[in-house]
């Protein structure tokens, strides 16, 4: 492994200007953007970097995040590196075209800031806007802080295009979105050498005359389903490989499945997103007392690295996840996934899903503590369990 | 198909897909007739030669006239068009000046000394011809193209036949006669003037001579009324007044003339009267509006003063006094099943008269069949002939006024026509050809009214009425070659392909191929049947038909 | 008469399913053709993309982005951008919509490309309705026609499309009609030679939708012109008006008569239809005077 990068360029911002960089750096053709809270602060940036000079891509800012993503859709068509960003409404206005981004393989990298839906109206930082979003066929990364959310949107590019599917990174409102932290920006060389140009296979060509998107009979289409299948199931060695050639060149390491404080483990908090943060303090705090705790955070969530999943809790006694979202009728969605993953195994552990954070309520790192203790090695339900 | 394609992508041309599978019928590319070639009596292809006045080719137009009649010039000025009456832009706006259009390529061929060709093989077999009228004219022509040895006869010292004896020169100059007839005699025809009166035994040397014989002696025996006494010298018979020279005319007429009668004929008597300076009066058996002769003849005379009295006949006509007094009586008048069939009932107590010097009656001529009853079966007033004109004697024919009640020249030139193309068939195979029958005509319901120009007819120019009654020149005056090809673009070019390509760009399928030589094929791998080429036809030129490959 | 005058090079091919005698595919042929081959297209759901398309076959030589319905002019210009960030910029991208995808649903997404006068050629295909789901009414449906959710008769106008472009200001609008193809041609090759937002909207009898004949709909569209129901127009930068004739010449009741979707109509309805075109004729020979 290559020597961490000496005179790093670190300058404190947040979570979303830290995107921005990250896009500046990724280069991208075409960016359609459309203002919403609290994804603007992306916006803004890019087009104050675009003002100065310093961002060349074409700026689309047309009426709607629909329009925007039928933009970035058309424009990746055409062979384009695409960049969008949104939050809550905005990406529920574009679930339409989601599917159709993904349906039509266009590498396109989307950043979404968890917020919470209406009704009722509200800001706050909740995951479920992109985890309803997980049939469409996106692959969905989840950063937890600035730093990461630089990273990641950058490896989401490389991501994207190796596997010819659309990419949505994901940090949550105001705890990462608006936070300021120093962060480490890479150098534009360096980026550029890890993310080069590929030229892709098929696009809209004037010379080729092909069509996109024409309409198939039941058999094409079922083939193109099964034709995404393969390319998710390649997603997680693409993340690997793309976390390691990053900390090659920077020396973050970054992975689908992250571990903290796990040897010996026997509670794990499962979580993703900013609540890691928190909980990577009560595992400190656990262990400083003795309770053998550790930390498992899902930084890829679609597609789920099952095989990593498993192995790894099988590892453990009791397994605590912790979803800030909540969707009716059955409870956290990462606690549903867990326990689908989990499925069939001899040596699953105990599973616990709490409801932690849902609409961004505070989740104080006394409160993680008092929960692990609870839940080590307590009878499980399948029921989720809303923490108070 | 290969599987490794992906799904997503289109990779082939929807050429693949072969669309005429969908197809209940097919257009086909066919011309057919116009109703103006129904209506004229030499069938001539007026939508071709108009066309090709609309592009300039006046030659090609005359070309094609000259194909069924080789009359041009005189056709122009002198026919009584029923193709008008049938042309299809009646039901748009007013009729195409066909006439004018025809007198407009016949003058430039005069103008022009077009000649017609030499025939492209001679033949041995002759045919002698009987009459240098319209009809004989024309038989001769015809069969001279074809190459046979034509003697044609003529009993006055001048060809022309009732175009010379009978229609004054403001309707149709004397050169232009000339010119037309001289054109044909320059063919290499054997013609014989003055020629002895055609009795049996002259008929029957004749076929002994030749290998075929057509009669065309016209009619020439005035109908007389019963009623008048035609020795009185203020009794004056229409066809010698026609014939005479002018100053036997002037001779023979007084200060006011009744003419009897409302054809052509009575009308051509009434203006030549008014050019002697004659007051004229017109007494017609038909009310007004159904006089025979042609509507231009009743409006220009009109303009020229004549009088009319319709709607009555003369009773009787005396001498009294200084003057004659016709005395006439209104009728009841009931037209016939066939043209001159007519009846007309006197009305009771509708008695009056006219004061006149001169009573010219012009009611028609009937032919002198009775020097041939031995030889030639009659139909009523005319020799009755069978399909392609063959009398009751094999290899002798018969046509115009002698064998038809179709009084009218270019009847007459289309009789000869079809006489000789019965003749030839005769003389190659002994059984007279058939008259071709003529397809359906082309309605105005297949023509596409959006493609067409829409201005106004061109209407040849007419001299002034007081310049009229000064001479006898003409008083039509001819069209300018921009008004011709003006007028020309008026024709519907009813069932005739004008090349638009409007069958072309219209096809939603791209089915149909323009070719090289002109003219379009159908693709029928794609054509789907909708029949837009064919709605959008502005001519009637293709039509669907049951497509039966399917 | 005038000769029709443009050169098929092949840009629009046989095969291609659409109806029978249908008028779109006629225009497509004129407009592909005109657009010529260094254009990049995109289609929404309509009668067009499935003239289009029907994997794995086109009916197009240029390629095209079957995007979604609602989202005409934004993916326009999301190909567009591309093509200006690969430096191809001189490309004309090519966006093919119905009415729906165009008064209705698309509206938003067009009406934001045309304010930010996106150098893109839309062109609607209107014939009124929602043609292709089997005839439901559009906002672009004429009042009292009959469609498959108007059983008795739309209530309600035609939404008038150009005046809303107008206001946008962008710099070409024309109506364009199959029965005038020169015109189509020649609207078609100016607003390629422009730069930013134009927008063709074309006329099209749809045979079933409108219950025309087979053979009839080119004749359909010429009485719509000819009765001033539907003028050919040009709007330049939303202010100067064209109008391509001096008068109506045929009384609306001519075209009425071509379709079955009027055939309801008393003659009350019908004098009402003929005021309503009559005061719309009116309004814009006044606006072409201006």
């Amino acid at each position: 492994m290559n020597a961490p990068v000496l005179n790093e360029d670190m300058r404190l911002m947040n979570g979303n200007h830290a995107v921005a960089w990250g896009v500046r750096l990724a280069v991208p053709d075409v960016a359609p953007l459309y203002p919403i809270t609290p994804q603007t602060p992306i916006l803004e940036k890019l087009i104050e970097f675009q003002s100065q000079g310093q961002f060349k891509a074409e700026l689309l800012t047309p009426e709607s995040e629909h329009s925007a993503m039928a933009g970035c859709i058309a424009a990746s068509a055409l062979g384009a590196r695409v960049f969008t960003a949104t939050s809550s409404q905005g990406l529920l206005l574009m679930h339409e075209l989601l599917h159709y981004a993904a349906g039509a393989r266009m590498p396109i990298v989307m950043f979404n800031v968890n917020r919470t839906p209406a009704a009722p109206w509200g800001f706050w930082p909740d995951q479920i806007d992109s985890l309803s979003q997980r049939d469409t066929g996106w692959v969905q990364l989840y950063t937890e802080n600035p730093q990461d959310s630089l990273d990641t949107v950058i490896q989401a590019f490389r991501i994207a295009e190796s596997a010819g599917l659309p990419v949505m990174v994901n940090h949550d409102a105001f705890y990462v979105s608006h936070s300021v932290e120093p962060v480490s920006l890479p150098s534009a060389d360096l980026v550029q050498s890890y993310l080069p140009r590929q030229a892709r296979e098929i696009k809209l060509d004037t010379t080729i005359g092909r069509s996109v998107g024409a309409p198939v009979d039941q058999v094409q289409w079922n083939r193109t389903r099964r034709e995404m299948q393969i390319a998710m199931a390649g997603i997680a060695d693409l993340t690997v490989q793309a976390g390691q050639d990053w900390a090659a060149l920077t020396g973050r390491k970054s992975a689908p499945l992250e571990f903290y404080k796990t040897e010996g483990a026997e509670i794990v908090l499962v979580t993703m997103g900013s609540m890691t943060g928190t909980a990577r303090d009560a595992v400190d705090r656990l262990r400083a007392d003795g309770v053998k705790a550790g930390l498992l955070k899902l930084r890829l969530f679609r597609p789920l690295p099952l095989a990593d999943l498993r192995a790894a809790l099988a590892r453990f006694g009791t397994a605590l996840v912790l979803d800030r979202n909540y969707s009716p009728g059955t409870g956290g969605v990462l606690h549903q996934e867990i326990k689908a993953a989990l499925f069939g195994m001899d040596d699953a552990p105990g599973l616990h899903g709490l409801l932690a954070g849902v609409g961004g309520v505070s989740v104080p790192v006394e409160t993680l503590e008092a929960l692990a203790r609870e839940h080590l090695g307590a009878p499980t339900s399948p029921d989720p369990i809303w923490v108070e | 198909m290969n599987e490794q394609l992906s799904p997503l992508w289109t990779h082939l041309s929807s050429e693949n897909r072969l669309t005429g599978t969908w197809r209940a019928a097919l257009p086909n590319y066919q011309d057919q007739p116009s109703p103006c070639l129904g209506a004229c009596p030499v069938n001539g292809r007026i939508a071709t030669w108009i066309g090709q006045v609309k592009n300039g080719d006046i030659h090609g137009a005359f070309v094609t006239l000259a194909d069924n009649n080789p009359f041009p010039a005189i056709a122009g000025r002198i026919c009584h068009h029923p193709c008008e009456t049938a042309c299809n832009r009646v039901e748009h706006d007013e009729t195409v000046g066909i006439c004018s259009l025809e007198r407009f390529v016949g003058d430039a061929a005069l103008d022009q000394g077009w000649a017609f060709p030499a025939p492209e093989e001679e033949r041995a077999q002759s045919v002698a011809i009987i009459g240098g009228g319209p009809a004989g004219l024309s038989a001769a022509y015809q069969l001279r193209r074809q190459g046979y040895a034509v003697t044609l006869f003529e009993a006055s010292g001048q060809l022309g036949g009732l175009m010379r004896h009978g229609i004054p020169s403001y309707r149709l100059d004397r050169a232009v006669l000339d010119g037309e007839v001289n054109r044909i005699a320059a063919m290499g025809i054997d013609i014989r003037l003055n020629a002895e009166v055609m009795d049996e035994a002259a008929l029957e040397r004749l076929r002994a001579e030749h290998d075929a014989v057509f009669l065309a002696t016209g009619a020439s025996r005035p109908k007389r009324l019963p009623t008048l006494d035609y020795d009185q010298d203020w009794i004056v018979d229409s066809a010698d007044f026609l014939a005479a020279p002018q100053d036997e005319q002037i001779a023979r007429t007084g200060a006011h003339v009744v003419v009897i009668g409302g054809g052509s004929a009575a009308m051509d008597v009434a203006r030549t009267c008014r050019r002697l300076g004659r007051a004229v009066t017109v007494l017609t058996l038909e009310p007004e509006g159904r006089l025979p002769a042609q509507k231009v003849e009743l409006d220009e005379g009109a303009e020229e003063g004549i009088g009319f009295v319709s709607a009555a006949m003369l009773h009787s006509a005396s001498f009294e006094g200084e003057s004659v007094t016709a005395h006439c009586i209104r009728v009841e008048f009931q037209p016939g099943a066939q043209r001159g069939q007519f009846r007309a009932d006197p009305v009771p107590g509708s008695e009056f008269t006219l004061n006149a010097d001169t009573i010219i009656p012009a009611i028609g001529q009937d032919a002198d069949l009775a020097r041939w009853a031995e030889l030639l079966d009659a139909n009523g007033p005319v020799i009755a002939t069978a399909p392609g004109w063959q009398t009751s004697a094999p290899g002798l024919f018969a046509g115009g006024d002698v064998a038809s009640m179709e009084r009218f020249v270019t009847e007459a030139v289309g009789m000869g026509k079809e006489a000789a193309h019965a003749i030839a068939g005769f003389l190659q195979t002994g059984i007279a050809a058939p008259v071709p029958e003529i397809a359906p005509q082309v309605g105005y319901d297949r023509i596409n009214p959006a493609y067409q120009e829409d201005h106004a007819r061109t209407h040849q120019p007419v001299a002034d009425v007081v310049a009229r009654l000064a001479s006898f020149d003409e008083v039509q005056e001819p069209l300018t070659e921009a008004q011709a090809r003006k007028e020309a673009s008026r024709c519907f070019s009813c069932g005739t392909c004008i090349f638009c390509d409007n069958c072309y760009f219209y096809c939603p399928d791209m089915a149909i191929t323009k070719l090289e030589d002109g003219g379009y094929s159908v693709k029928t791998d794609y054509c789907k049947g909708c029949g837009l080429c064919v709605a959008e036809c502005p001519t009637g030129s293709i039509h669907m038909q049951e497509d039966e490959a399917r | 008469m005038e000769k029709i005058d443009y050169t098929d090079t092949g840009q629009f091919c046989s095969g291609h399913v659409a109806c029978a005698g249908c008028a779109e595919a006629l225009a497509m042929r004129v407009i592909l053709n005109e657009v010529g081959t260094d254009a990049v297209g995109v289609v929404v759901p309509s009668c067009t993309a499935v003239i289009l398309g029907g994997h794995p076959m086109s009916s197009a030589k240029i390629p095209f982005l079957h995007g979604t319905l609602e989202s005409a002019a934004a993916s326009a210009a999301g190909v567009k951008r591309a093509l200006r960030a690969m430096g191809r910029d001189d490309t004309t991208v090519l966006c093919l919509a119905g009415d729906g995808g165009t008064y209705d649903i698309g509206l938003q997404s067009l009406s934001s490309a045309a304010e930010r006068n996106e150098d893109i050629l839309y062109v609607c295909f209107d014939n009124e309705g929602y043609m292709n789901t089997g005839g439901q009414k559009s906002s672009s449906t004429p009042k009292s026609a009959t469609t498959g959710s108007t059983p008795l008769g739309k209530t309600t106008r035609k939404k008038n499309l150009i005046e809303i472009l107008a206001a946008h200001r962008i710099p070409y609008i024309a109506t364009v009609s199959p029965s005038h193809l020169n015109d189509m041609k020649a609207k078609v090759k100016k607003a390629k030679g422009m730069r930013g937002m134009k927008v063709i909207i074309v006329l099209i009898p749809c045979l079933p939708g409108w219950g025309v004949a087979d053979n009839a709909a080119v004749k359909t569209a010429r009485l719509a012109v000819e009765s001033g129901v539907f003028p050919l127009i040009e709007v330049e930068d939303g202010l100067t008006y064209k109008v391509a004739q001096d008068e109506k010449k045929h009384p609306l009741d001519d075209y009425l008569a071509q379709q079955k979707r009027y055939r309801h109509l008393k003659d009350d309805d019908r004098a009402e239809l003929q005021a309503d075109v009559d005061a719309s004729w009116s309004r814009l020979i006044g606006l072409a005077a201006m």
